[in-house]
């Protein structure tokens, strides 16, 4: 029998050190709500801890990192571009107040 | 690190032939994964954009609302998310634990682990009926704010929470018949996998669906 070999998993250690530093960042969030940030402020950052823990879960729980580089070249960077053209409506929803009807 | 049995990296010949990576004249996977699960994968960056999108029009609508409500305080409902989201990102460990002992062949391990995964997604589908159940007798419905200000909350909440809700009821479902197939040796290994693919993709989700839709309302 051949195997296609490419990278080895990681063991049951590695994932509960990855579950607990993913509660972490939970705990922070939840710790920042409550802090009475500004909104913005508050926004900025819950987006850049949850793309943190994302990208943690896409690593290690979902195997991307033991994955051949082409499966993330393939799948992720279309996503993300996907994400930034998105953002091409936000000038509609500022002006969405000025269009309204009386 | 190192494990010796066979882990998703390793696609066997029979696995290839079955996935059809192997069969002349086809060329072997440049991803060197079985079809199935690049199938799954797709299926995931496919729901991630549908996801994003309807994130990303709870952004518009609430960017372009004055009166936004924020109706959550921070006990009882965000610390009943944060029972929830410890809840969804376990469930991922013990996925990730009937993985691997589905990989190494031991069949009752997995259908505990297994077992106990859709045992904690229940729980967390169960616990958001509960929330959307307390909410609505409140007076949230799809049109309805009992808060004044913009109905569009409840049409933003219950559309994203509800996709994510039937993600969880699905995995659920689609868990139990995996270990069971699994347990009966009708299905493989590869199989267990691919479901635990779908599974932390939809905790992954509850990562951005927790902060932006729970953290972001509360007054």
């Amino acid at each position: 029998m051949t195997t296609m070999k490419t990278r080895s998993g990681p063991s049951m250690k590695v994932y509960v050190t990855v579950w607990l530093g993913m509660l972490m960042i939970v705990a922070v969030e939840a710790v920042l709500a409550g802090a009475h940030v500004s909104g913005g402020t508050l926004f900025a950052a819950l987006l850049v801890l949850a793309f943190l823990e994302a990208a943690i879960a896409l690593r290690y729980f979902m195997h991307l990192k033991y994955e051949v580089p082409l499966l993330f070249w393939t799948l992720i960077p279309g996503l993300l571009l996907a994400f930034l053209m998105m953002n091409q409506f936000w000038a509609d929803s500022v002006r969405m107040n000025t269009f309204r009807f009386p | 690190m190192g494990m010796t049995h066979l882990m998703e990296g390793d696609v066997s010949d029979s696995a290839m032939t079955a996935s059809g990576l192997h069969d002349s004249p086809m060329e072997p996977s440049p991803f060197r994964i079985a079809s199935r699960k690049l199938t799954m994968w797709l299926f995931i960056v496919a729901d991630a954009a549908t996801f994003g999108g309807l994130l990303f029009g709870y952004g518009f609508l609430r960017f372009g609302s004055p009166n936004w409500p924020r109706p959550f305080s921070f006990s009882p409902n965000i610390v009943t998310g944060l029972f929830m989201t410890v809840i969804l990102l376990t469930s991922s460990l013990t996925m990730l634990a009937g993985v691997t002992a589905a990989q190494e062949g031991r069949r009752s391990g997995a259908m505990k682990w297994l077992g106990g995964t859709a045992l904690l997604g229940a729980l967390f589908a169960v616990l958001h009926l509960r929330e959307w159940s307390a909410m609505i007798r409140e007076g949230w419905s799809l049109t309805a704010n009992p808060m004044g200000g913009t109905v569009l909350f409840g049409a933003v909440f219950f559309s994203i929470t509800g996709l994510h809700l039937l993600h969880v009821i699905s995995g659920v479902i689609a868990i139990l018949v995996i270990a069971v197939g699994f347990q009966t040796k009708r299905l493989t290994a590869s199989h267990v996998e691919t479901t635990g693919l779908y599974w932390h993709f939809v905790d992954l989700v509850w990562m951005f669906v927790f902060p932006l839709l729970y953290l972001l309302n509360v007054h």
